[in-house]
């Protein structure tokens, strides 16, 4: 069973990452949920499947006062990210979903209408929440083409997306990373076959390098903390993307 | 928990769903009945004018049952316009319940007091009977709709009777008359069977 834990806090400022949902069928990839909170207000990072949507809800009103949420952060448009926005907004029909511009004719098709989303152009956006301002960073062909992560410079912490993922074995459940090179085995596959383009990957990095960040919190896997994020980064950088084997 | 398990049962839409497939078949069938009447009829045309004199009586039935046909083919076509609107409909409802039940299997994990959730489950049966509300109604049409068209066949099955009768005085061509006039009575008994079918479906389950 999914649960919240919370891996921020200053005040009512939290951040909680939803993770490791045992009881879910093996088909299904395992996702992380990020909530991010400022006093009254809360956004969801990439909330997931339909199938896992009971569980997510769960363990989200286990720690927070669901009506709280004002809205969704989708990274991109995959059904492990977004296909469960119906069901959030069955819950609470006003969310705003704060999404690239390109995917926005293309998530109606999960739920939603005109005035559910907010369209995050190219170059990215602030996003306000209660007295936080958060930066949608693009992160584009990372690996889809209309790609953001998003940055909370209070707190440190980018949420990644895709980009940081791991399967890891089961007996790898911890939520951090706990050894480096251990765990970025679990990556390096995910990475060159999903990661397509070595332009967009380089000026990510670049791009993040500028960026304090304490944690990075990817949307599967374990969390990067402290130097482990400029280690991911580093790797990254020197990893060979668009690749189908090898 | 084994929640996919649960979510695998199919919802009773679902069945609400295979009817209008069935609804739509039935129709699809009726339309290529009275497409073939149409061609019979005008093949009695040409026969009772090639027996002339004899069969003045079962040519003007003949041009009758060709109207019959072709009015058919049009009741047939407003019933496949409604039905189409209402896998819409359906849809809607599948998509409600679906939600409903995902929602309501949250709401369950959580357990009681967790705000919002029920205005979230009154906001969804809401929906849920607006959207039955449309099928019902939907329904009425439709059946209002068959019966009209149950009416239309009755009077088909009239003409046929008497093409019978009239073929009887056809002289020389009397047996290609009564075979022509046979053909005509059994498919209005096969349009009758579909009709009495689509009349037992039932759109929405009470
Ligand atoms: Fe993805
Ligand atoms: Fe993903």
């Amino acid at each position: 069973m999914k649960q919240a834990h919370c891996i921020y806090q200053n005040d009512d400022h939290r951040w909680l990452a939803i993770a490791r949902d045992a009881s879910k069928p093996g088909y299904l990839i395992d996702t992380n949920e990020y909530l991010v909170m400022d006093g009254e207000q809360a956004l969801l990072c990439d909330p997931g499947g339909i199938e896992i949507f009971p569980a997510v809800f769960s363990a989200l009103s286990a720690e927070c006062d669901p009506t709280k949420l004002a809205g969704i952060f989708a990274s991109h448009q995959d059904p492990d990210i977004i296909s469960s926005l119906a069901l959030w907004l069955e819950f609470k029909p006003d969310l705003k979903c704060y999404t690239s511009w390109l995917w926005q004719s293309f998530l109606p098709h999960f739920g939603g209408s005109e005035s559910t989303f907010v369209p995050i152009p190219d170059p990215g956006m602030t996003i306000r929440l209660g007295s936080l301002e958060l930066q949608a960073i693009p992160a584009h062909y990372l690996h889809s083409s209309g790609n953001h992560h998003l940055y909370d410079p209070k707190a440190k912490i980018l949420f990644s997306g895709d980009v940081g993922a791991a399967l890891l074995p089961p007996d790898q459940g911890g939520l951090y990373v706990e050894d480096f090179s251990r765990h970025i085995r679990h990556a390096e596959g995910f990475h060159k076959r999903w990661m397509g383009s070595d332009r967009a990957k380089r000026d990510w990095c670049e791009r993040v390098s500028r960026l304090e960040i304490d944690m990075m919190v990817p949307q599967h896997g374990a969390i990067y903390q402290g130097p482990d994020v400029q280690r991911f980064i580093n790797w990254f950088a020197a990893l060979e993307v668009g690749v189908l084997r090898g | 928990m084994n929640a996919p398990e649960k979510l695998k049962k199919p919802p009773r839409s679902a069945s609400e769903l295979t009817c209008i497939v069935r609804v739509n078949e039935e129709i699809k069938s009726i339309v290529a009945t009275a497409f073939r009447i149409n061609l019979m009829a005008l093949n009695a045309i040409f026969l009772a004018k090639r027996a002339g004199n004899a069969a003045l009586g079962f040519g003007v039935l003949s041009n009758e049952l060709r109207r019959f046909a072709q009015d058919l083919t049009h009741h047939m076509a407003s019933l496949r316009d409604m039905t189409s609107g209402s896998v819409g409909s359906v849809t809607g409802v599948v998509q409600q319940q679906r939600n409903s039940a995902i929602l309501l299997q949250a709401i369950r994990l959580s357990g009681d007091g967790v705000p919002g959730v029920r205005e979230a489950r009154k906001r969804g049966a809401q929906r849920l009977a607006e959207q039955h509300g449309r099928l019902r109604a939907l329904d009425l049409r439709l059946r209002a709709a068959v019966e009209e068209t149950q009416q239309l066949v009755e009077l088909g099955g009239v003409l046929a009777r008497s093409a019978k009768i009239e073929a009887a005085y056809g002289g020389g061509f009397s047996p290609a008359l009564m075979q022509v006039s046979t053909d005509f009575a059994e498919v209005i008994a096969q349009i009758k069977r579909s009709l009495e079918v689509l009349g037992k479906e039932r759109l929405v389950k009470d």
